[in-house]
């Protein structure tokens, strides 16, 4: 478990895909104007990573280093195609939230950088730890930005349907700025700050 | 005509693709320090998403969908562009070795960048013609390298400014795309 | 030799080849078990907006971009899409018709208007409006009809009520000089 629950730990918080390594920002802006759009992409992220870290780390004594990157690229493309039908064909209200950022998840910074960093250089069980720390960070980071941007922007909190509250002034309200594509800069800026100031990620 | 310029003009002001759609953003922290930089950023990006946009309307238009199997749009895409990335990486080799040098790795780093393959998802969705897509390319292109030039212009200069610890480097340059995208939604409604 | 050095060189691209025919057969797959899915997602989806203006719709035709509404054999209306250009972006609208001169009612279909201000097209309280109106009303109440724009959102609403004239106008037209060749 040592080292599964090291590799896990490593992708979930020091080297948090997004806050500290900056990677995969393009979906994250986008998709974070609701939680349930949080959590379908965090989903279709945490299910290529697998697929792409395990296949490839299965692989990895077979590819020639030559033609590597399209090796790489060809396995990820197939698992978000294979995503992609899937979710059309079984939530299909998600799938038309998520829109084009799902097909974007092939040059996802995120899945390719793993790629070529570890799984391609690691065993299997390795790099399935490692994709698995890597999607719950990204998750928790994609979560937190949706959350800051759903409450204050819509003034209410409800999940798949699921109504949690409604704020008192807020609901009537709500403060624009937040759900509008710019707001997605404010929050995210304000948070790497927050993260910093209080130490939990270095700089 | 008419059509053209406001798909080209509209992906420009209105539905830019860094500032509202979020498209090419990895990119844009790390290259937006130079105003060079990112011009040449901007450039390659811009070429390599028209020449990807005409390759893949051709290959939509006359293979995927008389064939049925447009669901192959994401592996072919992307291959197209790594492809492509590559000759002309290696055309700018072969012909001109300082311009060669001066784009260094972000040639291979438009692959990645989702601005490009977004454009042809885009095209696709929207279902372009073939002039709406290379127009679509262009005015996406275009919108990009704008937003990038002015980015690094302004980051340039906030090198020698005063900024809070915390917030320095990438979180101030997040708060300064805000400014520029509130400052874009003033061309909202424009067309 | 040559023929051992050309296997080395060849050897990479075979690789690649061979990986691109198992992800391609792997695709190939999962399109045949998900194609009927998506089928069926998409006329759910289009019976869903129908039901939701004609709501004892039993059946539907669709030719020239007009869907015909029946109820138990009977016609009962017609219904198609009319898109306009909002402040955002297109919007597309759903809009039902009971006869050649009645609205029966209008759905949105997708929009990218401000959110809070012109993304209210999309509520009841305004795609009500258009409820039972006679084709040529549907115009902003300042300009003759019987609409009222909602406060603010002059130019999304100004969109909707465009659109749904015009492409109403034109698809009545469609429809009589069809029935007048019938």
């Amino acid at each position: 478990m040592g080292k599964f629950g090291k590799e896990f730990i490593k992708g979930l918080i020091i080297t948090n895909p997004v806050f500290v390594l900056v990677l995969g920002l393009c979906p994250l802006l986008a998709i974070s104007t609701s939680i349930d759009n949080a959590l379908g992409m965090s989903l279709a992220v945490l299910i290529v990573l697998l697929g792409s870290n395990a296949i490839i780390a299965a692989i990895r004594r077979f590819i020639p280093n030559i033609v590597r990157i399209p090796i790489f690229i060809v396995v990820i493309a197939t698992m978000v195609t294979i995503v992609n039908l899937t979710f059309h064909a079984n939530f299909p209200d998600l799938y038309e939230s998520l829109g084009i950022y799902l097909p974007l998840v092939v040059v996802n910074c995120i899945v390719l950088a793993r790629a070529e960093a570890f799984a391609s250089k690691n065993p299997i069980v390795h790099s399935i730890a490692d994709a698995l720390g890597m999607s719950v960070g990204f998750m928790l980071a994609l979560l937190m930005i949706s959350f800051l941007r759903q409450v204050p922007g819509t003034g209410s909190l409800s999940v798949f349907g699921f109504h949690f509250f409604t704020l008192p002034v807020l609901g009537k309200n709500p403060i624009a700025i937040f759900i509008l594509p710019y707001g997605a800069f404010l929050v995210i800026a304000l948070l790497m700050a927050l993260f910093r100031r209080t130490g939990v990620m270095k700089l | 005509m008419n059509e053209l310029i406001t798909i080209f003009l509209g992906l420009v002001l209105i539905n830019n693709f860094l500032l509202v759609r979020f498209l090419g953003l990895c990119s844009f922290i790390g290259v937006s320090t130079k105003l060079s930089n990112a011009v040449s950023m901007g450039v390659a990006v811009t070429f390599v998403m028209a020449l990807a946009s005409v390759v893949t309307w051709i290959i939509r238009h006359f293979i995927l969908i008389p064939f049925n199997i447009e669901y192959m749009n994401i592996i072919v895409y992307i291959l197209v562009i790594a492809s492509l990335v590559q000759i002309v990486e290696l055309f700018i080799k072969r012909t001109n070795i300082t311009l060669y040098f001066a784009f260094g790795i972000y040639l291979p780093l438009v692959t990645v960048n989702c601005a490009v393959l977004g454009v042809t998802l885009i095209n696709a969705t929207e279902n372009y013609s073939f002039l709406g897509s290379v127009a679509a390319a262009l005015g996406g292109g275009l919108g990009y390298t704008l937003i990038m030039a002015m980015m690094s212009g302004i980051r340039e200069k906030l090198e020698l400014a005063n900024t809070p610890e915390t917030m320095k480097g990438t979180p101030i340059a997040f708060i300064l795309a805000m400014l520029l995208g509130l400052a874009f939604v003033g061309f909202v409604g424009m067309i | 030799m040559l023929a051992k050095t050309t296997l080395k060189n060849a050897f990479p691209i075979i690789i690649l080849t061979v990986i691109v025919a198992i992800c391609v057969t792997a695709l190939t797959f999962t399109e045949s078990i998900t194609r009927d899915k998506i089928k069926a997602q998409e006329e759910q989806k289009i019976q869903h907006m129908l039901s939701a203006i004609f709501p004892d719709m039993s059946r539907y035709d669709f030719t020239n971009d007009i869907y015909t509404i029946y109820s138990d054999g009977a016609k009962v209306g017609y219904a198609f899409l009319a898109v306009g250009k909002g402040y955002g972006g297109d919007i597309s609208i759903l809009v039902g018709l009971k006869d050649e001169t009645t609205v029966k009612g209008i759905t949105i279909v997708s929009h990218s208007e401000t959110p809070g201000l012109g993304s209210r097209i999309a509520e009841s309280s305004f795609t009500d409006r258009f409820i039972g109106l006679n084709v040529e009303d549907v115009a902003l109440r300042q300009e003759g009809g019987q609409i009222d724009a909602i406060t603010g959102s002059t130019i999304s609403s100004r969109a909707v009520i465009d659109a749904v004239r015009t492409t109403a106008m034109e698809k009545v037209k469609q429809l009589t000089e069809s029935e007048g060749r019938e």
